[in-house]
């Protein structure tokens, strides 16, 4: 659970990536999700794949990014097995499928992990998104290390009573998960509660706009990185669409 | 008191129990977060069966994570944890806990079943025990902790006292050697706090080992326990409470108050400090008469 979710937590840093104005991240991660889901190709899906450890190497998260992708490279097998054995597709289809997940995930990955919920939220106000929308996104990101360490503690709390969950049959497994989700929701509704009161009792709603203390501002060099990958997107799709390759 | 010496005797923990049969020992134990930050450094500590141990320190100095290697939820980096002789390292938490309970500091983390009674047993089915012991350890424990009214009732209902009673409840159903209590006083009036340290004696009185996490001096001060004082991931002093309490020092550098007894006595310039205030009271009508 932990591998899975650390790939989408935000890791606080300072590279290149990090300082760029997160609706250029935004548009980096997009092109690169939407190239991968429109590449027929395996090469084109490795390059893109190769595109984005280069990336997470530059914005210094390549040690989180790592660690979620032993999860969503099984994942990808298992989509390469569904496609040759269910859906009866040749092995190339298998192999581009799978590639294609990891490759999607990878982009998507790349954007949460260099994002303040912050961040999203002001990339949320500029697409004029409904604020309590934008409210209810950005707390739910907020939340999910929260969650996540409650969920730990909650495990301890039920192993240091005896309960193994990982042991017995697949029936067992999902009964032994009771101890742990029923805990975690109250907790989970508890901690909802308290916030909205919280916020009731700092005049959230009072304004439909209200207004912010950051306002995004684009520099001469995010300028120069929309042009760069805009350039690089055209090309994904050129290859993807007009070049045959393998 | 020597202050010299007293610094001497609290670096290598001088309060060792009298039976001195090791049941907990940490050797040179290192553990880091899966993050990398660095929670316990150098740990070296052992148990002995029946001690009352008090492991003070301030919030992140890593009480926490040092107890939560005695039943092997964390295993350490570097060193080795051994109890009853077994190393952590080869053994689950799973098994350990029938020895080692831990009460944790947040009851709304532990409670999940549909009622008080099924609460208790939920733990005791996990260890294997028979239906006529189930039966006897949940009376017992409904009993002894006051919750026979609330049987029936789903534990979510309680209060927020009467849910960490039934936690020490759940956790003590079961006899385990060792008790670990994280953090007892969190969220808990002065009439529970009294409560605490009667079942802290009653456990010591049946030579059982417990050890208390936490940085309520008030709460641990009347106890006199064997207190071991953490900062920053290390062991900075380990001796008796009068010895930890009595080094200024060391209180600073981990930042932790002294006991309004202790301090008191301090500004007195008296080192030999009262458990209680019917004790400061006995000491200083002494020193009243002797004065007069």
């Amino acid at each position: 659970m932990q591998w899975i979710a650390s790939g989408f937590l935000f890791v606080r840093g300072y590279s290149l990536i990090h300082r760029m104005d997160p609706r250029i991240r935004l548009f980096l991660a997009a092109t690169l999700f939407i190239v991968g889901l429109l590449s027929q190709s395996v090469v084109e899906l490795s390059v893109l794949i190769a595109l984005c450890f280069v990336i997470s190497l530059v914005a210094q998260i390549a040690k989180r990014f790592s660690k979620s992708l032993v999860f969503v490279g099984g994942l990808s097998f298992v989509v390469f097995l569904i496609s040759v054995f269910l859906s009866h597709q040749s092995v190339t289809a298998g192999i581009i499928n799978g590639l294609r997940l990891f490759e999607v995930i990878q982009a998507t990955s790349i954007f949460f992990l260099t994002t303040t919920p912050d961040e999203l939220e002001q990339v949320m106000r500029w697409f004029r998104l409904p604020i309590d929308f934008i409210m209810v996104f950005v707390i739910a990101v907020r939340f999910v290390p929260v969650l996540l360490m409650d969920a730990i503690q909650i495990m301890d709390a039920q192993r240091s009573r005896g309960l193994e969950f990982e042991k017995g049959s697949l029936i067992q497994r999902l009964k032994n998960t009771i101890p742990l989700l029923v805990p975690l929701i109250a907790v989970a509704v508890t901690r909802s509660l308290d916030l909205a009161e919280a916020m009731d009792a700092r005049a959230y709603g009072a304004l439909r706009r209200p207004s912010s203390m950051y306002v995004l501002a684009m520099r001469a060099s995010d300028y120069a990185s929309l042009l760069c990958f805009a350039l690089g997107g055209a090309l994904g799709l050129y290859i993807a669409f007009f070049l045959k390759l393998f | 008191m020597d202050s010299s010496n007293k610094m001497s005797t609290l670096e290598r923990g001088s309060s060792k129990h009298p039976n001195d049969e090791t049941i907990i020992s940490f050797e040179n134990v290192d553990y880091s977060h899966p993050n990398g930050t660095a929670a316990l450094k150098h740990v070296s500590l052992s148990v002995s069966r029946g001690e009352l141990v008090a492991i003070l320190g301030t919030n992140g100095a890593g009480k926490s994570t040092l107890v939560r290697h005695i039943n092997a939820l964390l295993k350490p980096t570097h060193g080795r944890v051994a109890v009853f002789g077994t190393d952590t390292k080869e053994t689950t938490s799973a098994t350990l806990s029938r020895k080692v309970g831990i009460v944790f500091q947040n009851a709304n983390n532990q409670l999940f079943s549909d009622s008080v009674r099924s609460e208790i047993q939920f733990g005791l089915k996990n260890f294997g025990f028979s239906q006529a012991l189930i039966d006897e350890r949940t009376r017992w424990a409904l009993d002894t902790f006051g919750l026979q009214q609330y049987a029936d009732r789903p534990p979510m209902e309680l209060s927020g006292g009467e849910k960490k009673r039934l936690c020490n409840a759940l956790v003590l159903a079961w006899e385990p050697e060792i008790l670990i209590l994280d953090e007892p006083t969190v969220g808990q009036d002065s009439e529970q706090k009294e409560k605490l340290i009667e079942m802290i004696r009653t456990l010591q009185n049946q030579s059982r080992t417990v050890i208390v996490v936490t940085h309520d001096v008030e709460f641990i001060w009347p106890l006199q326990p064997r207190t071991v004082l953490m900062t920053a991931g290390k062991i900075i002093a380990d001796g008796s409470a009068a010895e930890v309490f009595g080094s200024v020092e060391k209180m600073k550098e981990a930042s932790v108050l002294l006991p309004q007894l202790v301090e008191l006595f301090n500004s007195m310039r008296i080192a030999q400090y009262p458990a209680n205030v019917f004790q400061a009271a006995d000491q200083i009508s002494q020193l009243a008469i002797g004065g007069t």
